[in-house]
């Protein structure tokens, strides 16, 4: 983290609108993907930041070390989406993606089931992995970066994404050799 | 260690997100080489990542996303307003921040001094109460004043009430039927009311009569009352004799007689006396305007006693008594019972029979009183204090001073002869040595001159003092005839040593110089060189390192200027103040008289003293300061003690309140 980073980070503690609004500019896809990662839903995605945002601003005082900004904006997200995920879950999963994939299986018919697949596969993985697939793949973060804005120890990462991947492979395997 | 196949999912994963090195992918790709089932998987995973980007590519936010948030931030937190912005930029402000906290502080310790009640950072001494109880005081004094006040007002009130009263009674309702007459003219009213005081006094004379013809006003019959009357008169005449005569013969013919005459002879040869005399009451009146011509009227009181209700009640009492004497004797003549209860009969009988003579005999008094009135006559001759003789007592006074007073107070007693007479000598010695005498004396008044200037040789006379009082025997005032005697002559005489004596002339000054001891040193030679006594010294050091030498000595006049000159050898000299009381009059041997002088020889301090040194000061201020913080803790705490308990209620309150509103929310989801 460079010194004039941190010296927005700061000035966004104290109070500096301008700041927090350059912030909002940098960091809102970071959190967007952390909420999509564990809800899978663009709307509800949007929602958590938006919140997470207006939470983080109002509490910034909250925050004691400017470096550890980025990652009290994602915990801030990472509770909230959670939270809404929680409260979804009385809902039944699968009905909730046929509506919101309906767009997508109407244009391509024959990728749907993939990708019908892919998407249960994904939602069997733990939150975080998740989340931190979401990170690489929508902002293509390097695995430092995902590290330390989850909150992460130095090379945890590799082990989740590795078993991540893995167990979605198990899962796809049928759909992935239909595809060769 | 564990190897690449065991860890494939994560070497795959690593390597197709790029985040392998180049060790590392060239490790990995060996394995594959090698081993069938990594390299499928490997497959898999190239395939699925594939998919996988494809598929999330589209779910990324679109490029207006940050836009969206920026202004769903901006419309869910509003931009502040001027100050409030102001405010905060403010309070951004490391300075700003320190104050403020400064003065919550500050704020703390004034509620924790409005909560204990104490004064300031340094406690004072004074007690509260004192306070208090002087406002208690002063309200009470105010309370007082005003209660006065009220008073004064009232009694002012009922003056002017008394006053119209009095004017309606003696002017108005005697001389006008309708009050409300207004006056006819505009000159009548300087005329009316010389007319109606005419009329007043006219009108009080003749109450004043009628109440003399009748003794008891209201009405009531006077047969059934018992009145007791009597008058005082005090009257100046020219001869007793002549007057006491004219009295009995008045009495003799308003059918009463003289009780009492007695008479005194004054110095002057002026008699004074007092008559007492008793006529019957219904001539009472009469009686006195015939004494009134005797004299001079100087005073007259007559006063009226109704002791009716006292004397019927004793009436009363008399008879019941008689009736129980009856009883009494009637059960001693029976005499049944016993002997002890005969006894108490006995008794009891001796009491009554008491109890109804002394009830006869008030009733005697009481009616001899009521029958005559008693009129007391005090006479005194005309020019009754007139002096008869004068008397010239002299009383002089002499202080002597002499170097033995002993020798002299024997002197002066030698002098006794029947023509001097010695009342009183007393010689006082004290523990210090100081003599002095007192010797006082009558002497024949044709010796005295020669005595008094006898004495006065004796020594230096201070002062002397006569006092003649010409004193009027038998009366008072001047008297053409009277003779005057001159009495015998008191002298006092007191006699002190000489350095006893008040300083004709006093002087002080004060001497700076280096060495103080040396030059106090040399100041006393110098003294004693000029026949000087040095009567007090003293040496001192201050911590500052100043010393002073007080030194007060006594030289006579003729050796003053002499000393004062030679004092310039000794250092400067300075602020010379010189005091002499002359007394007009006495003489004075002025050569031989002493004077003081009293010097100060001073030198500058040279060391600073440990107590005012900026160390000292310095130490003083912390120590005050630590004490003043110190309060200040105590006065925040007591704050903080006070206020917590009501943040700590507020606090949980609102988190109370926000659980419930949000459990509400999330039932009603």
């Amino acid at each position: 983290m460079d010194a004039n980073e941190r010296e927005q980070y700061r000035a966004a503690i104290h109070g500096d609108r301008e700041a927090f609004e350059m912030i909002i500019r940098t960091h809102s896809r970071t959190l967007f993907a952390i909420a999509y990662g564990i809800l899978q839903n663009c709307e509800e995605a949007e929602d958590v930041v938006q919140d997470a945002l207006v939470k983080a601003w109002k509490t910034r005082w909250r925050v004691r070390d400017p470096e550890k900004f980025p990652a009290w904006l994602a915990t801030i997200a990472r509770h909230r989406a959670h939270d809404i995920f929680r409260k979804r879950r009385t809902v039944p999963l699968s009905a909730t993606i046929d509506q919101v994939i309906e767009p997508g299986s109407a244009a391509e018919p024959n990728g749907s089931e993939l990708d019908q697949q892919l998407r249960s596969a994904l939602a069997a993985l733990p939150e975080l992995h998740r989340a931190a697939l979401t990170l690489r793949y929508f902002e293509e973060m390097d695995y430092r970066s995902i590290e330390s804005i989850l909150g992460l120890s130095n090379g945890a990462l590799r082990g989740i994404l590795g078993r991540a991947l893995a167990s979605m492979r198990k899962q796809l395997r049928p759909a992935l050799a239909s595809l060769d | 260690m564990a190897t690449i196949h065991d860890e494939i999912d994560n070497w795959l994963a690593a390597d197709i997100h790029g985040e392998l090195s180049e060790d590392e992918r060239g490790a990995l790709h060996t394995h594959l080489v090698e081993c069938a089932a990594c390299r499928k998987a490997h497959h898999e995973n190239k395939v699925m990542n594939k998919i996988l980007e494809e598929t999330l590519a589209h779910e990324k936010p679109d490029p207006t996303f940050e836009q969206r948030m920026l202004s769903g931030f901006r419309s869910r937190i509003p931009q502040r307003g001027g100050l409030v912005k102001l405010l905060v930029e403010l309070m951004r402000l490391r300075a700003v921040q320190i104050t403020a906290v400064a003065a919550l502080l500050l704020a703390l310790v004034q509620v924790g001094r409005l909560i204990t009640g104490e004064g300031a950072a340094v406690p004072r001494n004074y007690p509260r109460l004192d306070r208090e109880e002087y406002a208690a005081q002063s309200g009470r004094v105010q309370q007082g004043v005003a209660d006065e006040l009220a008073v004064v007002r009232k009694s002012e009130a009922q003056r002017d009430k008394d006053i119209a009263a009095a004017k309606t009674r003696s002017g108005f309702a005697a001389e006008a039927p309708q009050p409300a007459m207004p006056p006819a003219t505009p000159q009548q009213p300087e005329v009316q009311p010389e007319f109606v005081e005419e009329k007043a006094s006219e009108r009080m004379e003749a109450a004043a009569e009628s109440a003399g013809n009748v003794p008891a006003p209201g009405g009531v019959p006077t047969a059934n009352r018992k009145l007791i009357r009597n008058a005082e008169v005090e009257l100046e005449i020219v001869s007793f004799d002549a007057t006491v005569q004219k009295i009995t013969a008045f009495a003799n013919e308003e059918r009463g007689y003289v009780a009492t005459s007695s008479s005194e002879k004054q110095a002057n040869g002026k008699l004074r006396g007092q008559v007492i005399v008793k006529v019957l009451p219904e001539n009472l009146d009469h009686f006195l305007k015939k004494v009134r011509t005797l004299g001079e009227l100087k005073n007259q009181t007559l006063g009226t006693e109704d002791i009716t209700k006292a004397y019927f009640d004793t009436d009363a009492r008399l008879k019941n008594a008689r009736v129980m004497e009856q009883r009494l004797i009637e059960m001693l003549k029976t005499k049944t019972g016993k002997v002890a209860d005969l006894l108490q009969v006995e008794k009891e009988l001796g009491r009554v029979r008491e109890q109804i003579e002394k009830m006869q005999g008030e009733l005697k008094y009481w009616d001899s009183q009521v029958q005559f009135a008693t009129v007391t006559i005090s006479l005194s001759e005309k020019d009754m204090e007139e002096p008869a003789a004068f008397l010239l007592k002299e009383r002089a006074q002499l202080a002597l001073y002499a170097p033995d007073v002993e020798k002299i107070y024997n002197d002066i007693k030698g002098l006794a002869s029947p023509k001097v007479q010695i009342t009183n000598a007393q010689l006082d010695r004290d523990y210090s040595g100081r003599v002095s005498a007192r010797v006082s004396m009558l002497i024949a008044p044709e010796e005295s001159a020669s005595v008094i200037d006898r004495v006065k040789g004796f020594g230096r006379v201070e002062n002397f003092q006569v006092q003649t009082e010409r004193i009027a025997q038998g009366g008072s005032g001047m008297s053409e005839n009277a003779k005057t005697k001159r009495d015998k002559v008191e002298l006092n005489v007191t006699i002190s040593r000489e350095e006893q004596e008040q300083a004709f002339q006093q002087t002080s000054l004060r001497i700076r110089t280096s060495s103080v001891d040396e030059k106090a040193k040399e100041l006393r030679n110098l003294t004693e060189k000029q026949n000087g006594r040095v009567r007090s010294s003293s040496f001192s050091r201050n911590p500052d390192g100043r010393e002073v030498a007080n030194v007060s000595l006594r030289v006579s006049m003729k050796n003053y200027s002499a000393l004062m000159q030679s004092l310039n050898a000794l250092g400067k000299v300075e602020d010379i103040s010189v005091q002499r009381q002359d007394s007009t009059g006495a003489q004075i041997d002025e050569a031989n008289a002493p004077a003081d002088i009293s010097i100060q020889v001073y030198s500058q301090g040279n060391i600073v003293s440990s107590e005012i040194g900026l160390f000292a000061t310095l130490r003083r201020t912390l120590a005050q300061s630590a004490s003043a913080i110190m309060w200040s803790f105590r006065m925040i705490g007591v704050a903080v003690a006070y206020l917590a308990p009501w943040a700590i209620a507020l606090v949980a309150v609102t988190w109370i309140i926000k659980r419930v509103l949000r459990a509400r929310q999330s039932k009603t989801q």
